[in-house]
């Protein structure tokens, strides 16, 4: 028996204006393997994030579903906050019910509801199938490539360089400074470019 | 510059270019030619004594065609290194056997016609690209402007240098066809930026002040000299732009709203055509010289740079980063960051900025003995995978490669191919397990089983 644990965000009001969460709550209690539905208005603040700590331990859950916005937004957020309760961070789900349905169809709250019911029901599935996954470690080379003499990489190149890191400035041209040293005086200072 | 040059862990690779690279994220290998100086960097003192006797003048790539340069050449002054280079192309001793005079003269014996490209292959852990940009060519599309046939129709790139004082003119504002100081002057804006018909839809950004710079020089370095302004928008955000821009309506510059729509030679004026859509008339100007602020584009030949490193370019060739906003100066390839206009237009505040920024990302890279790599990557079924090898040519990342494992099977040893992820080189994308045709392939997170388990959420 999996034990999914599903925590539905109100960002606010950037989801909970539009999705009727508690319908959303209502719904998904009824899928298998759900032992726990509940609300946040922010599940990426700190309290939020202790709630679902505190639920992890609380319900024995073994999984999670977060349902609030991209993943590309706060999947590393949340990833930490099951990691604090003990659980793989690759044991959660998200299921993105604000780019891809609050803000999208803002004038349209059922047919937002129903997607979003969709949107978590899709989430709870697919983290019943999920298994523990782990990073791998490679070693890193302490030593940067710049490629680009100009004002850029001449930039970047003294920035690594005076962190103790050795660089290699590569410059296809004979002189490194590029378009910036054919410049003459630089606005707003109009100060000497070379 | 010269702090660059001048650091202990800086190596200055100049005349060089990238020509391979392989490995991922903290564990690249590069191969480098160092193209042929013909210069020997270890006896030359950059005395420049070859340069003021070698005969044969070309055309200054520096000065875009603006000055003449000889054979032997620093590109300017304060190049650095401070030493030459021969161009091989030109060079009558390289072309013909004939002259040598540069090696006659140097007084340490640093010129060898001998000298062969080199390569050097170097390890690194971290790639910044810092290619820059180039100016869109109007004289293929704005006929109206001249196409590029009026000598006095030059780009901002060449008004700057007319106006450095280690240029062709030593810093004298003067019109490329006689060396006539010109006292009237039309600065043209938006010329192949936010043009989506004969240029590029985006604004190049920096124009709008590079012009109110250059409008302001004209002003106050020939005296009772007149600079009008054709614009689209005035764009000037940035802290103390608009003061700046402000700056140059004060000294007088004359500021039109409106496009040109032709430029044509009048005995030795230029006749410039355009419309004032403030009072909504057509509008003549003759003027002495015309400066277009050309759009910026890629610099020629980064897209092939980008296929060597191994990511991705937008519609119009810039390096994509990894997030508009929260990762700008990162790119969806591990380990390869971007430094300045690369990534797009920029003027210099931004890209010493965004220079700095992909050098902390870089540290807190270095910084690491070893990193941890994300598990949400390809996996082979090696049972199921018959090694056609489908998956390798589509993978972006070059993340896939085959490999012989040797089984048994009715008694015998047999040997065969099977795909291979480079768990380095793997940045999760799922090109390839759509591309297997025997199902063997599974991007861990998103594995089959889970992705139809999603399918049936969907319909049950």
């Amino acid at each position: 028996m999996k034990r999914i644990g599903v925590f539905l965000c109100h960002c606010g009001t950037n989801i909970a204006a539009v999705v009727d969460i508690p319908k959303v709550a209502e719904e998904i209690r009824k899928l298998p393997n759900v032992v726990l539905v509940a609300e946040n208005k922010y599940c990426c603040s700190e309290p939020g994030q202790v709630d679902i700590v505190k639920a992890i331990k609380e319900n024995n859950l073994d999984r999670v579903v977060v349902s609030s916005c991209s993943p590309r937004m706060h999947e590393g957020t949340f990833q930490n906050a099951i990691a604090q309760a003990g659980l793989n961070p690759y044991m959660m789900e998200m299921a993105n019910i604000r780019e891809h349905c609050s803000w999208v169809h803002a004038k349209e709250p059922e047919k937002a509801t129903a997607k979003a019911i969709d949107l978590v029901k899709k989430a709870v599935f697919k983290v019943a199938k999920v298994q523990p996954l782990f990073e791998d470690y490679i070693p890193v080379t302490k030593k940067a490539l710049v490629i680009g003499g100009g004002i850029a990489g001449i930039q970047t190149a003294i920035d690594i360089a005076d962190c103790g890191f050795p660089v290699i400035l590569v410059e296809k041209e004979s002189t490194i400074g590029g378009r910036m040293a054919q410049l003459d005086k630089t606005f707003p200072t109009l100060d000497c470019s070379a | 510059m010269v702090v660059a040059a001048q650091h202990p862990n800086i190596t200055l690779l100049t005349y060089a270019e990238v020509e391979e690279v392989s490995g991922y994220i903290g564990n690249f290998e590069v191969k480098i030619k160092q193209k042929a100086r013909y210069v020997d960097m270890k006896k030359c003192t950059g005395c420049g004594l070859c340069e003021t006797k070698c005969p044969t003048k070309v055309a200054s790539e520096y000065d875009l065609g603006l000055g003449k340069r000889p054979c032997i050449y620093k590109p300017f002054p304060q190049a650095v290194p401070n030493k030459p280079i021969i161009d091989a192309v030109n060079c009558k001793k390289l072309v013909e056997g004939k002259c040598g005079v540069c090696a006659k003269v140097c007084p340490t014996g640093a010129v060898n016609f001998e000298d062969k490209d080199e390569y050097i292959t170097e390890k690194v852990g971290a790639i910044v690209m810092a290619t820059g940009f180039d100016l869109f060519d109007y004289s293929k599309t704005y006929g109206e402007y001249g196409y590029g046939e009026l000598p006095d129709v030059i780009s901002g790139l060449h008004f700057e240098r007319l106006a450095n004082a280690s240029g062709p003119t030593g810093g004298k504002i003067k019109r490329p066809s006689d060396h006539k100081i010109p006292e009237t002057v039309v600065f043209i804006k938006c010329v192949g930026s936010r043009d989506d018909v004969k240029g590029k839809t985006y604004c190049s950004k920096a124009c709008c002040m590079y012009t109110a710079k250059h409008a302001m020089q004209v002003l106050e370095k020939i005296p009772n000299s007149q600079a009008y302004v054709f614009y689209m928008d005035v764009r000037t955000p940035g802290k103390m732009y608009d003061e700046f821009y402000n700056r140059a309506l004060n000294q007088g510059a004359q500021y039109l709203r409106g496009r040109v729509s032709k430029i044509f030679q009048q005995g030795d004026k230029l006749i410039v055509r355009g419309e004032d859509t403030i009072i909504g008339q057509q509008i003549e100007v003759a003027a002495d010289m015309v400066v277009l602020a050309t759009a910026m584009i890629p610099t020629h030949g980064s897209d092939k740079i980008a296929q060597v490193v191994g990511f991705s370019t937008d519609k119009d060739g810039w390096f994509t980063e990894a997030h508009p906003k929260l990762r700008p100066v990162e790119t969806n390839t591990g380990g390869v960051y971007l430094s300045g206009s690369c990534q797009g237009p920029k003027d210099v505040p931004d890209t010493v900025a965004q220079a700095s920024a992909a050098a902390i990302k870089v540290v807190a890279l270095l910084s690491k003995d070893q990193m941890a790599t994300n598990p949400r990557i390809s996996v082979v079924d090696e049972a199921k995978c018959h090694g056609c090898l489908v998956c390798k040519g589509v993978c972006p990342y070059k993340a896939i490669d085959g490999k012989v494992v040797s089984e048994r099977a009715h008694g015998h040893t047999i040997e065969r191919t099977v795909a291979s992820v480079n768990t380095g080189l793997c940045q999760g994308c799922g090109a390839c397990t759509v591309a297997c045709r025997s199902g063997a392939l599974n991007l861990k997170g998103f594995t089959d089983e889970q992705i139809l388990a999603e399918v049936d959420a969907a319909c049950l």
